[in-house]
């Protein structure tokens, strides 16, 4: 048996031994402790150092708002994780933990140092000390600060885990299952409602697991638990522990995050560590408990100092006596039944001391028959110890004045400054609290959600008003869904009522100047650090946290929000209400990005979107480039080749015989309806009436401001049917576009639009042998140029596929797309693969696409435009309908700046020195004018030698449609390059080569 | 005429104690968009056509599944794709209406099991119990918009365009293994 560990005490498993390690040391523990409740049971309260003074720390709590007891677990390479609280971490055989914050060991740390000049690092010591010289901070200060900053180590591995997500929709969700919860999910499921009822603690009970002694229903609080909680099993209620509610979101979105693994000595298969669930519940009950309060004064942050509610606990749940001999410090009554139960499994309580004049005389009557000395009005202004607290420095109050001190000598000091509501979920709804003097807290008002709070989370103490309260807000949620229950009925016996006063800082005789009161546990902030905030002029409470750092720690501010809102609020001489609370945000403990991220890491990280051609480009060596949503094959090295070797060898083969490109991205669009043509009227800045079935146009799209958004060629298949393509990238914006204005704007026309971008595989032939190859395969069209010229489109059959033939290009070439079911999109390619051999025939991915469309002027959407171009400044006034009434952007493009001398247009560049420009290099026209310099412009599209034999580049210049010729200058940071302004096709201007 | 890519194969996905994942074979679909007098289609088709949004209908070896207001998603034997659409082009003139064949478009998942559901719970974010055997929606999968056809309390159908596919078979696995284990780990 452990040192501290009472028999017979606590609901720990002492049949199933489990050894671990905390800094190398080897610890027995039984199963169902924590790392906190073993140590403890060692007598090892000295668990880490303090984040700025290095002050040794041991827990102060029992719980997930445990600001001290922060430890490093490993599992093995990789599964490495800091500032995990050790009053949460349950201990498996095996478990490595160490502590942090301290150099060389734990007991003797060399960054104490900084607590001796706890002077100079007072709140806002940074920006004081910091501030010159000015030169010294990006080489000295900010260095130094970053070295110092962030608590435990950083894990440097990938995490081998694996997290999940999933949804989940009830009627009614109960966060918190002590009896407030318990009462609330019962209601709700007697109803007949469908009910989810959660906890962060690995059982469920939450402070009934701490007072066994309650009577519930004529039973002990334990037996009354198991049935309750069999009873609600057997309702169908869905009970989930080691699950935080972590974030309320809109309209009743509750985040949870579930622990699966990391109470488990051995990883099961297929098991996530964590799971994220978005709950989405018709109504919500809080049951989320109260919080209690450290007392603020002088050494209360010595290791053995810590909570009253917290010891009950560690006594209660888990057998350990946190001291032998405790002296009890309490404004708040629920510490004198700590002091009970520790009284009554063998501690020897040295003094109960309260700071109140008068206490209640059933509490009083028990402390006398365990032989307790009860010292009221009383102040504590200090403790003694170095790794742990040695003796508790009190004195009597008399109308505030502080009398004559004595020591107490204790091993523990269990203090009690009242309770605080939770409230953080509350909060999170956007609820409104309200002050309440008496308790000296927030508590919650009203609630935009379906939500209800209820017992000790909105002010209420002891278990029968818990219950009674836990039961009608189940009750009232299920109302509010249409189920009606009568109240339930709860007999309580030994119930533990209380009630209690709040404090700011004790009084003391010490120079508060001296005084170390933490407020803040894990970020060192002190009542004094508060008042000094407030001396230099900080008046909102948000001011004096950013100030101090105050409540910014991982508990977020759950020990010490209330504490240093009041002292701000007494060094303000304002009621609270008025200094305000800063914001609780989500989430509600600290949680590992890998339960955010869920499944979304590694390749299944976002969503890629293959082409039926995808496989067939990935056998033959194709680097990939992402599009968008897809991936597209990008360039074909051969063994040797270099990208540009690639690209070169790609576009050559293109132009001299044969090339074939998976246009399969490209999105498509049927529009189909006596409406079509009106619609293609309406849409595109293009006409559309003229053109005739089987022939195909340039489509631009721009946006309402007059703005190129798209583009594409659009095929009339039918009088009422047609074929349009988008960018890949655009296709869905483009469809939801299209159906925006549909159904919004033109209601009138008889047509629908379907996505076929995924109907259809597109296997593009070009070169001047893409006829040849192509013509034996086509059945129902001739290939030529009297029977389908250049913009023809036709449905047909190739090589017994059902299929739409295109004859467009987009690399100058005689060019066609042939369109198949996406299936056979495949067998199609391979074929063409097969028979183009004799030509030599050579894939090409995008990149030899950008450099043969660049040759050509075509431009891209998103590359040479972005977003403040207009169809004029690209040089594409020919493709607006002039005489059309109307279409989408032509009143935007009828604005004066954008008609505007002088815009910025797409030109060519070719430099004066042959290199390649650098796409998104800025343009000058005098290089020798002082810096700033005016940019003109920038090159948007830039290629080494493809097929003109040099580096080509399109560019936006100011006015640069009127001066072709002219040399410009792109500034580079090592040299400056001139470039001539020429006309943006490079390659067979007069389009010979689109013929057969 | 709708061999599968190559990544695609029918057949089982992944078999687990609670749920099993497979791919459909090839079948037709047409996506129909019509307003007004819909009982010259329900002639067409041979199946009257659903009026409600998640409503489905089944004619001889077909289905129909109302998306929208004035859609419906129809699957069919692969066989009647070219006579559904000859039925109802004749209908065009007096009827006007956009049928298109979109059987290349979008491949099948069937999801079957104890753990059907779910599994369906791990992408989909909507309340499954609220679809009930014998509807449909159209609505997301791990952000992938699928239409979700539930059969049976056990058994749906995940409809998705193909180029989504091999992302959506990876977290069907990984989905399917992890609802085994949770299943191994209750017992």
């Amino acid at each position: 048996m452990s040192s501290h560990r009472v028999a017979g005490k606590g609901r720990i498993d002492t049949t199933r031994p489990v050894s671990f390690t905390f800094d190398g040391r080897r610890y027995s523990g039984a199963a169902g402790d924590t790392v906190a409740s073993a140590l403890l049971a060692h007598g090892v309260h000295l668990m880490g150092r303090s984040f700025k003074y290095h002050r040794p720390r041991g827990p102060v709590t029992a719980g997930s708002e445990e600001p001290n007891a922060l430890i490093g677990t490993r599992r093995g390479p990789g599964r490495f994780e800091p500032n995990t609280r050790a009053t949460v971490q349950e201990i498996w055989q095996g478990l490595e933990t160490t502590s942090q914050n301290k150099y060389p060991s734990l007991k003797w740390d060399v960054g104490a140092v900084n607590d001796a000049g706890y002077m100079l690092f007072s709140a806002g010591f940074y920006y004081k000390t910091f501030m010159w010289p000015k030169s010294f901070w990006d080489k000295v200060y900010e260095p130094f600060i970053r070295a110092a900053a962030g608590l435990g180590v950083s894990p440097s591995e990938d995490d081998p885990d694996r997290y999940a997500s999933r949804n989940m929709h009830c009627d009614v969700l109960v966060v918190g299952a002590g009896p407030t919860g318990l009462a609330a999910a019962h209601s709700a499921a007697l109803a007949g409602a469908k009910v989810v009822l959660v906890d962060e603690h690995a059982e469920m009970g939450g402070a009934l697991l701490s007072d066994p002694d309650v009577q519930i229903d004529g039973a002990g609080a334990w037996t009354w638990l198991a049935s309750r909680l069999a009873e609600l099993r057997a309702l169908g209620v869905r009970t989930m522990t080691r699950t935080t509610a972590i974030g309320y979101y809109h309209q009743n979105l509750v985040g949870l995050c579930e622990k699966l693994t990391d109470h488990l000595p051995d990883l099961p298969a297929d098991t996530p560590r964590e799971r994220m669930w978005r709950v989405r519940a018709k109504r919500v009950v809080l049951a989320q408990g109260a919080l209690e309060k450290p007392l603020v004064f002088h050494g209360n942050d010595r290791p053995g100092v810590m909570l009253a509610g917290s010891a009950q606990t560690y006594l209660n749940r888990f057998g350990v006596l946190v001291g032998k001999a405790p002296v009890v410090l309490t404004s708040h009554d629920s510490a004198w039944f700590a002091a009970f139960d520790l009284a009554d499994a063998g501690a020897k309580v040295q003094a109960i001391v309260d700071t109140r004049d008068s206490v209640r005389d059933d509490l009083r009557a028990g402390a006398s028959a365990r032989g307790i000395e009860v010292r009221l009005s009383h102040t504590a202004t200090g403790t003694s110890g170095r790794l742990r607290v040695k003796s508790l420095r009190v004195a009597p109050l008399r109308a505030d004045q502080v009398g004559a001190a004595t020591e107490i000598a204790c091993d523990a000091v269990l203090m009690s400054g009242g309770w605080t509501p939770s409230l953080h979920l509350f909060s999170h709804t956007k609820g409104s609290l309200t002050w309440d003097d008496t308790q000296t807290t927030f508590l919650p008002k009203d609630t935009p959600e379906d939500c209800h709070i209820a017992g000790a989370s909105r002010g209420l103490w002891g278990y029968e008003a818990a219950l009674v309260d836990g039961d009608k807000a189940g009750r009232e949620a299920a109302q509010a869904l249409g189920l009606k229950i009568a109240a339930g009925r709860f007999e309580v016996a030994q119930d533990r009522t209380g009630s209690g006063v709040s404090h700011r800082e004790l009084p003391s005789d010490r120079s508060p100047a001296r005084s170390k009161a933490f407020v803040d546990f894990q970020n060192d902030v002190t009542a004094k650090d508060l008042r000094l905030a407030v001396r230099e002029g900080m008046r909102s409470i948000e001011h004096v946290k950013r100030y101090t750092t105050n409540g910014m720690a991982t508990d977020q501010g759950k020990m010490s929000n209330i504490n240093g809102l009041n002292i701000a609020a007494d060094a303000l001489g304002k009621p609270q209400p008025q200094v305000g609370l800063t914001t609780f945000r989500p989430p509600y403990t600290p949680t590992t990005f890998g339960c955010f991220a869920g499944y979304h890491r590694g390749s299944h990280f976002e969503v890629t979107r293959k082409t039926p051609i995808d496989g067939w480009a990935e056998a033959h060596g194709a680097a990939f480039e992402p599009v968008g949503q897809w991936r597209r094959a990008w360039y074909f090295p051969q063994p040797g080749e270099s990208m540009d070797d690639a690209v070169r060898r790609e576009c050559r083969a293109t132009r001299e015989s044969v090339g074939i490109f998976d246009a399969s991205t490209l999105g498509k669009i049927e529009v189909m309806g006596p409406g079509a043509v009106e619609f293609m009227n309406r849409m595109y800045t293009n006409p559309w009436t003229k053109l005739g079935i089987g022939r195909c146009r340039y489509g631009l799209l721009l946006g309402d401001d007059g703005y190129i958004r798209d583009d594409g060629v659009i095929g009339r298949l039918g009088q009422d049917r047609f074929h349009v393509t988008t960018t890949t990238g655009g296709a869905a914006r483009v469809l939801n576009t299209m159906e925006d204005y549909l159904q919004t704007e033109w209601p009138d026309l008889d047509v629908w639009l379907t996505s076929t971008t995924e109907q259809w595989a597109t296997v593009a032939l070009n070169g001047p042998n893409a006829a040849a190859l192509l013509a034996p395969l086509v059945e129902g069209v001739t290939l030529s140029d009297d029977d389908f010229p250049h913009m023809s489109c036709a449905e047909c059959t190739v090589a017994g596929m059902p299929a739409r033939l295109f004859r467009i290009s987009f690399t100058g070439e005689v060019g066609f797309e042939v369109n198949v079911p996406a299936p056979m999109g495949l067998r199609l390619w391979e074929l063409l693969w097969e028979r183009g051999r004799q030509y030599g025939i050579t894939p090409y991915g995008t990149e030899a696409m950008h450099v043969l469309r660049a040759e050509k002027g075509y431009i891209i959407v998103g590359q040479d435009t972005d977003g403040t171009v207009t169809p004029y400044d690209t040089g594409m006034s020919w493709a607006i309908g002039k005489k059309k009434p109307d279409f989408v952007g032509m009143r935007g493009l009828a604005r004066p700046d954008l008609q505007a001398p002088g815009r910025k247009q797409l030109v060519g560049l070719l430099s004066e020195d042959r290199s390649k420009l650098e796409e998104g290099a800025q343009i000058v026209f005098d290089p020798n004018q002082p810096v700033p310099m005016k940019m003109v412009g920038h090159v948007t599209s830039s290629y080494d030698v493809g097929t003109s034999g040099r580096p080509i580049a399109l560019a936006l210049v100011e006015g640069g449609h009127d001066r072709m010729g002219e040399i410009v200058h792109i500034p580079m940071p090592d040299r400056t390059i001139a470039a001539k302004i020429t006309p943006t096709v490079f390659v067979d201007p007069d389009n010979a080569r689109l013929k057969l | 005429m709708n061999a599968p890519v190559s990544a695609l194969t029918p057949g089982p996905l992944v078999e687990t104690d609670v749920v099993r994942v497979s791919l459909e074979a090839p079948r037709g679909r047409l996506s129909l968009r019509a307003r007004g007098e819909l009982a010259p289609f329900d002639v067409a088709l041979g199946l009257t056509l659903p009026r409600k949004i998640g409503q489905r209908a089944a004619g001889d070896g077909i289905e129909a599944l109302c998306l929208g207001p004035d859609e419906w998603m129809i699957h069919a034997p692969e066989a009647q794709v070219g006579a559904l659409l000859s039925a109802c082009a004749t209908l065009y003139e007096r009827h006007p209406h956009s049928l298109v064949d979109v059987s290349g478009r979008e491949t099948t998942y069937v999801v079957d099991g104890p753990g059907a559901l779910d599994l369906l719970s791990v992408g989909c974010p909507r309340d499954l119990d609220r679809i009930l055997p014998g509807e449909g929606r159209r609505t997301v999968f791990d952000g992938v918009t699928v239409i979700l056809w539930r059969d049976g309390e056990t058994t749906a159908r995940l409809d998705v365009w193909h180029s989504f596919a091999p992302y959506l078979s990876e977290l069907l696995e990984t989905g399917s293994r992890e609802l085994a284990a949770d299943a191994a780990a209750a017992r």
